[in-house]
């Protein structure tokens, strides 16, 4: 603990430095005249330098003749000659090329030039001209190194956003979301397994698109380290409106958006010839719709599942019957109050979702309010959001019980899913009991599924932060920061009264409190000249980060009083209530020295104590240092360069962070009394399912980073390269234990996963003028990872499996992230299929070994952007892609066991049967064709195969696209209307390349580490809409 | 400068604080205990035992109840009636049991080790360990049996595979010490079996003892003859008030219910095999066991059973019946969802009895014990299940003087008794057919073979090991192979050979 101390101390002394008398005095203001504290003045030629106060106001020791250079960060340079000894007030001007500010680590403002590592910042306009309804998703393919992963879940599911590649192998791999300097909990508040399930969302969706001002990305370990542990996966740190910067006044500002949602371009293309039926035959099974298998249609009447007879014939796309026109509002009003030493910002917005699927919407409602106050040496600012989420009908996804998305794709070509409807109407009989449509029990009506099971929630969160600080003097401050991010959650869900499988119905209620706050101290030091050309800016400080969860529970199964949905109304009813307490304390600081402002070093200390990894008499560490260090070299401020070149950087950055357990109560085993007993007897049992172990201790992940930042042609062309190496180092893992150690896992740290990659940002912006310009923007990532170590003796770590349980998601060792790991085909020496022959003759694959069939995560991500401008229209549109990967497709999986894919009939039709060849279990090859009763034999089979089913997951889309023009300010003289803006716009139009069959390539249904599993999810809807902005 | 001094004294206050003040406390989970009374895990570990609807269905129903031609099923999930592999099914008991049954037993075992408590509760705990590792031994072979359920008490996490034999003859030593160990009650209402009473648990342990020992008969009869005389001479059960069966009930959670009746709830498709419906005309029971699907008939003429391995297609065309004018597990009387679920019946053992005469290893007459055997599985059936008409006296000696035990004919008489009265309790059923082939069961109960069938057209003699532990505990796994034979559904374990 001494040396983590000494780099405090040493921090501490760059403080010690005395500060000179002062002689003249002046202002520094921005371009709008606001005060721009911070600046630094510097009298031309020496060292003697100051930085203005948080007025702006300077006094500096000077004499006249000399020069003084005014400088701030994102504003252009200017130099002003001392003339008398009166006051001297400066006005910056804006620069608009190379001095960008950018948000880092605990919301400091730095200028880019003088970063070490890679930091990308999207503006906000990019997450509200066009708005989703987890915003977050507005940034697909616009950041290099940023992979965003939609799930099939429709309006209201969640976002997988993993940056750099995953570097744990079984922990969170998502980002540290930090909004206005409070970290907010991002918790997934569950989603689909192997048993269905829905999505029930997650943290980061509360976040309002037409609030964000700025959403910077912290990629790597160098930028992020001053997190501390929770950052290991990268920051994304996103700022919102506020009143400043839109001139003193009042403004308002109203926009609104339309949006439609349809499944145009949902990709499945089943067979339409063959209709329902079995042993190519209509009688031999007329009960199961999915059932593929009967003869070519014909028009002829047979009595199909219900007992009606109706003609043999296709009829039509049931998943356009089904699905409707998706439609999301979302209407903002901000009201804006600005004067000299305040700033103040109201905003309420409304969204409205109705989505594709029946039944199911979302309504939210977000109300905030910023507001910063300054006096004299006081800054106070205070930001407070209220969201309310109404969410009605969270879709099924997955397994098939309750699953609307399942059923609709399966059934036969001669199946109408509108004869579905049912007596008593939206899938049921006239007592209301499910109008079944299929022999098994676990296959729902889709509209039953749809409209009778309920899962709806009520979320309602308050995000607040205080930021309150005081300028000691011009030099000194101290900055104290408060927040809160609190949720109460209320979830009824259920299965109706009169499901097939459950015929009795169950229900639940679930309320759960998450509640956590964050609590930061920091005496920092601005821009200070040392001595001649060196210059520091520093801080330090203490932080704690608290996160509590209370939920309760009751549920019941078995409705005594019919379709009562209340869980007093049940047989058997059941309760819980859980608890999860943790906090993380931290002392830090950060020391940015800047040589002839061309040259910085940045060094950052952290460490963190973790409760989760707390443990009376516990030996091993429960706290860990992470430190950084990253350097910048403005190369062409530092040497004369080619005459092309306009700006050219080098950087490099090496980090060293950790990160805890992520859970709370993991070592040590526990008890606890289970049910309501029995006939008298209390229940008791192991509470683990995972062997806890007392000695883990934090993890380490190591990172080194080194980028080139390249400027040509008068910035017209500009570079951003960046290579990166990271290795995470003793990740606790749950090491596989054989099940019939009695425990799924045993907690270890074992873990050791790499990553490596590169980042590149190519800009060309060859014509940029006041009538017309075009920018044209690329990005590229690729990122490799490799397992190098799971447990002790290189086991595979098993994660999640599909439905057909043929395959899991697994880690092993000397191969990338989460290998797609199941049953295969048997293949002979030169990779023919083996099959048995069975009495009839009839080919059936043989089942081979689990191996490795993909990866889950797709390596490359490749984004373009094109932007025209002509005058008042602009254009632009993005296309997104991603390569390198492979997706296990249940549903294709399924259609071929039910003969619904194409792949099930031979280019003449089934009547000839099928043709396959392979070899025989002797090694003896055969073409054969099997007799078209018996094709189905056959392809029930390769539902077992998990290899049949593989698929690379590359695509290449137009994720959006965006028409807009503004209304020319002469058109909106005599209004009251400051401005206005309207735009069309797009997402998902259609795909360019998708190399998956009949489904789309990011139709996953699981959020978490597992990925590359599809099964039945929500069609991925393309979305037309309009926008409307103006200004009052 | 003063200034400054003050700043660097506050920022050493920082360095000064407790980091971790609080720490140590608020990692105990306040909602879990250290420890329990273990009375209330030998409640949960009995009512684990008998299972969730998942391993009930799967396991029992799906796999055994078909393979043993109790039931059958046209629906082609239900794998077992068509010799079809699912893996997820085969294995489910293997994958249930350690997690609940195996684990929790050794933790008994090992909190009362610790609290030296080698009474009443520690006999209980090895009597029903034994009970729950034979189940999946003889279901599935050689299986982890000493190390197994040790994860955190010893830190095992790939528990070697024992040999079938050395587990044997483990659980019966096991057993004659766990008997030795009963004493005075301290179980009390935890004892879900027999609500405290030592004396029948005593008679459950040698009752357990008997049925293993005669389990080895093809492949070790000497040591089977020595057990089972110890057994017998120790004292079995001797009423049908010594079934060893829990009481489930109607919830609240599904723990509670028994999970045989929650798959009659959820599945229609389970019918009675005509094997079995055949083999019970004129036997009072066909009543009470099975009901016409239809209508609920129970009329014996309207009960006619399900042949097996035939799809509703191969139904229809064959026969030219749908599947609902079959029979099936009377819905009226015992397919509750708070029927008993039966581990060991008084029946069983007179049967196994009735064999032991047979083979003279005992002095008592075997005709007499088939007919106790027979009377107290018919009589049994209105003491398990209140809905069912009690069978008299009269009935059963009707009964039995239309089928008189014959001595030249001993063991297909017993054991297709045993197959009888083991309705239910599928595993039983399953093994004791293996053991004796009787009663003679015909591949898909005569019908064609199925095309798609992995044991080659014939019965199943084991149910198949996940093959998770392919990877998970990859050596012992291959070694258990080794030794075993493959991971089919053909291949014979040890007592089977």
């Amino acid at each position: 603990m001494k040396s983590k101390h000494l780099f405090f101390t040493v921090l501490m002394a760059l403080f010690a430095v005395v500060v000179q008398a002062q002689t003249i005095t002046g202002t520094v203001s921005d371009e709008n005249g606001m005060p721009l504290p911070g600046a630094t003045v510097l009298v031309t030629g020496t060292s003697n330098g100051v930085s203005t106060d948080f007025d702006g106001n300077f006094s500096i020791e000077a004499n006249v003749g000399d020069n003084l250079t005014i400088s701030f960060v994102g504003y252009a340079s200017q130099s002003v000659a001392v003339t008398s000894m009166s006051a001297i007030n400066i006005n910056l001007e804006p620069d608009n090329s190379l001095d960008e500010v950018i948000v880092t680590s605990l919301g400091v403002k730095r200028n880019v030039k003088a970063l070490g590592y890679s930091v990308t910042q999207v503006e906000g306009s990019e997450v509200s001209a066009n708005k989703t309804t987890n915003a977050i998703n507005s940034l697909q393919g616009k950041i290099a190194g940023v992979q965003i992963t939609g799930n099939a879940a429709g309006a209201k599911g969640s976002t997988r956003v993993i940056i750099r590649g995953n570097s744990s192998l079984t922990g969170n791999n998502q980002p540290l979301y930090v909004i206005d300097g409070i970290t907010i909990n991002n918790s997934n508040l569950g989603s689909a397994g192997v048993w269905g399930g829905a999505d029930s969302g997650d943290g980061i969706s509360a976040l309002n698109p037409d609030e964000v001002e700025s959403i910077s990305v912290l990629k790597g370990g160098a930028a992020a380290a001053l997190y501390g542990s929770r950052a290991s996966n990268g920051v994304i740190i996103i700022t919102t409106k506020s009143g400043a910067g839109v001139g003193e006044g009042m403004s308002v500002e109203v926009s609104s958006s339309a949006q439609f949602d349809d499944i145009r371009n949902d990709p499945y293309d089943p067979q339409t010839t063959y209709g329902q039926g079995r042993d190519y035959s209509t009688t031999s099974d007329n009960i199961d719709t999915y059932a593929n298998w009967g003869p070519r249609m014909n028009g002829a009447s047979v009595e199909q599942w219900d007992g009606v007879s109706r003609p043999y014939s296709y009829k039509g796309n049931n998943l356009r019957k089904f699905y409707s026109t998706g439609e999301t509002y979302i209407n903002t009003v901000a009201v804006n109050s600005t004067s000299k030493n305040s700033n103040t910002r109201f905003s309420f917005t409304n969204l409205s979702n109705k989505d594709i699927i029946p039944n199911s919407t979302l309504k939210r409602n977000s109300l905030g309010l910023n507001t910063t106050q300054k006096y004299k040496k006081l800054t106070a600012t205070l930001n407070l959001k209220y969201v309310n989420d109404d969410a009605i009908g969270a879709p099924r996804l997955s397994d098939s019980p309750g699953n609307a998305n399942f059923g609709i794709r399966l059934f036969a070509p001669s199946i109408d899913v509108n004869d579905m409807l049912g007596e008593g109407g939206l899938g049921t009989n006239a007592d209301g009991t499910e109008f079944r449509t299929s022999d098994n029990t676990y296959s729902q009506n889709p509209w039953f599924a749809a409209y009778q099971y309920f899962d709806n929630s009520v979320k309602e969160r308050f995000i607040g932060s205080a930021d309150v600080r005081f300028d000691l003097d011009d030099t000194f401050y101290l900055r104290g920061r408060f927040g809160v991010d609190r949720y109460d959650y209320h979830r009824t869900s259920g299965t109706p009264y009169g499901t097939a499988y459950q015929p009795l119905g169950s229900m639940s209620e679930y309320k759960l409190t998450n509640n956590q706050h964050d609590a930061d101290l920091f005496l920092g030091m601005n821009n200070f000249q040392i001595i001649d050309d060196l210059s520091v800016t520093a801080f330090v400080g203490i932080g704690q980060n608290y996160q509590r969860g209370q939920s309760v529970s009751a549920s019941g199964s078995n409705f005594i009083v019919p379709f009562l949905y209340n869980v007093a109304n049940t047989q058997n009813q059941g309760n819980g209530y859980g608890f999860s307490e943790k906090q993380i304390n931290s002392a830090y600081g950060s020391a940015e020295f800047g040589f002839r402002d061309a040259m910085f070093l940045t060094l950052t200390a952290r460490n963190d104590w973790f409760s989760t990894l707390s443990l009376p008499n516990k030996e091993t560490p429960n706290n860990d240092l992470f430190t950084s260090a990253s350097l910048s070299i403005v190369l062409s401020d530092l040497m004369t360069l080619p005459s092309i070149v306009s700006f050219a950087k080098l950087r490099a950055g090496y980090s060293q962070v950790a990160g805890g357990a992520d859970s709370p109560y993991q070592l040590n085993l526990t008890y606890g009394i289970y049910g309501q007993g029995h006939q008298n007897a209390s229940l008791g049992t192991i509470s683990n399912g995972s062997i806890p172990n007392p000695d883990i201790t934090p993890f380490e992940k190591d990172e080194t980073e080194v980028g080139l930042d390249l400027r040509l042609f008068d910035n017209k062309v500009s570079l951003d390269l960046t290579y990166y190496s990271n290795e995470t180092n003793g990740d606790i893992v749950g090491v596989s234990a054989s099940p019939t150690s009695g425990y799924g896992s045993a907690l270890a740290n074992l873990g050791v996963v790499t990553n490596e990659g590169i980042e590149a940002l190519i800009n060309f912006s060859p014509i940029r003028n006041d009538d017309f310009a075009w920018d044209l923007t690329l990005n590229y990532s690729n990122n490799e990872s490799t397992i190098v170590s799971t447990n002790d003796s290189g086991g595979n770590i098993s994660m999640e499996e599909p439905r057909s349980r043929n395959l899991n998601v697994t880690h092993i060792v000397g191969e990338q992230y989460g290998a797609l790991f199941g049953t295969s085909y048997v293949r002979d020496a030169q990779g023919r299929i083996v099959h048995d022959i069975e009495s009839d003759g009839t080919p059936i694959p043989q089942i081979g070994p689990r191996k490795i069939l993909g990866f889950g995560v797709a390596p490359t991500s490749i984004g373009i952007t094109n932007s025209f401008r002509f005058k008042n229209y602009n254009f632009s549109f993005l296309i997104e892609g991603k390569s390198g990967g492979q997706v296990y497709s249940g549903t294709n999986a399924m259609s071929k066991y039910f003969g619904a894919h194409k792949a099930t009939i031979d280019a003449d039709g089934r009547e000839n049967g099928f043709t396959v060849s392979g070899v025989d279990a002797n090694g003896n090859a055969f073409t054969t064709s099997i007799a078209p009763n018996r094709i189905e034999d056959y392809w029930r089979r390769t539902y077992s195969i998990a290899e049949e089913s593989i698929y690379d997951s590359d695509y290449l889309r137009l994720r959006q696209m965006s028409i807009g023009y503004t209304i020319p300010d002469a058109a909106l003289e005599g209004t009251h209307i400051e401005s206005a803006t309207v735009s069309l716009i797009g997402r998902n139009l259609f795909f360019l390349s998708n190399s998956v069959e009949n489904v789309d390539p990011e139709s996953g249904y699981n959020v978490g580490n597992s990925q590359g599993l599809e099964w039945f999810g929500m069609p991925v809807p393309r979305s037309l809409g309009i926008n409307v902005n103006l200004k009052f | 400068m003063k200034k400054f001094l003050t700043l660097i004294l506050a920022s050493s206050l920082f360095i000064a604080c407790d980091f971790d003040k609080g720490f140590d406390e608020m990692n105990i989970n306040p909602t879990k205990a250290a420890q329990i009374d273990v009375n209330n895990k030998l409640a949960s570990v009995f009512l684990r035992t008998s299972g969730e609807r998942y391993e009930n269905w799967r396991a029992s129903l799906i796999y055994s109840s078909m393979i043993v031609q109790h039931m059958s099923s046209t629906a082609t999930y239900w794998t077992g009636n068509f010799y079809t592999r699912n893996d997820g099914y085969a294995t489910s008991l293997f994958d249930r049991a350690y997690p609940q049954q195996v684990k929790e037993i050794e933790d008994i075992i090992n909190q009362l080790n610790e609290e030296g408590n080698s009474g009443t509760a520690m006999g209980v705990a090895r009597i029903w360990r034994v009970f729950i590792f034979h189940r999946l031994t003889d279901l599935y072979g050689d299986i982890p049996y000493s190390e197994a359920g040790k994860g955190y008490i010893e830190g095992i996490l790939k528990p070697a595979y024992d040999a079938q034999q050395d587990i044997y003859m483990d659980m019966l030593s096991e057993l004659e010490a766990g008997i030795g160990q009963l004493g005075a009650n301290t179980l009390g209402v935890s004892d879900l079996v027999y609500q405290g009473d030592v004396d029948k648990w005593r008679r459950f342990g040698n009752s357990l003892m008997l049925r293993l020992a005669m389990r080895l008969t093809k492949a070790d009869a000497a040591t089977a003859q020595a057990w089972a005389t110890k057994a017998i001479s120790a004292g079995t059960m001797s009423s049908n008030g010594d079934i060893a069966y829990i009481q489930h009930t109607l919830g609240p959670a599904g723990i509670n219910k028994n999970g045989h009746g929650e798959v009659f709830s959820a599945d229609g498709n389970p019918r009675l095999s005509k094997t079995f419906v055949d083999f019970l005309q004129g036997d009072p029971r066909l009543p009470i066991l099975g009901a016409r699907r239809s209508d609920g008939s129970t009329n014996p003429a309207d009960l006619i059973g399900m042949p097996n391995g035939l799809t509703s297609g191969a139904l229809e065309a064959k026969y030219g019946n749908d599947n609902t004018v079959y029979a099936e597990p009377n819905r009226g009387v015992i397919t509750g969802e708070d029927a008993p679920m039966v581990f060991q019946t008084y029946a069983e053992v007179e049967f196994l009895k009735a064999e032991a005469s047979t083979r003279g290893w005992i002095s008592s007459d075997a005709a007499t014990h088939y007919n106790n055997g027979v009377k107290a599985a018919m009589q049994m059936l209105s003491m398990l299940y209140p809905n069912a008409a009690a069978i008299s006296d009269a009935q059963v000696a009707d009964y039995l003087a239309a089928r008189p035990f014959d001595a030249a004919n001993a063991m297909e008489m017993i054991h297709s008794q045993y197959w009888a009265a083991t309705f239910l309790n599928e595993y039983e059923a399953f093994a004791n057919w293996r053991r004796t082939g009787f009663p003679v069961l015909q591949p898909f109960g005569g019908e064609a073979v199925y095309d798609g069938n992995v044991t080659n057209g014939t019965i199943p003699r084991r149910l198949i090991y996940p093959m998770s532990e392919e990877s998970t505990n990859a050596e012992n796994f291959a070694a258990a192979l080794s030794r075993q034979g493959p991971n089919e559904f053909t291949t014979r374990v040890w007592w089977d050979k």
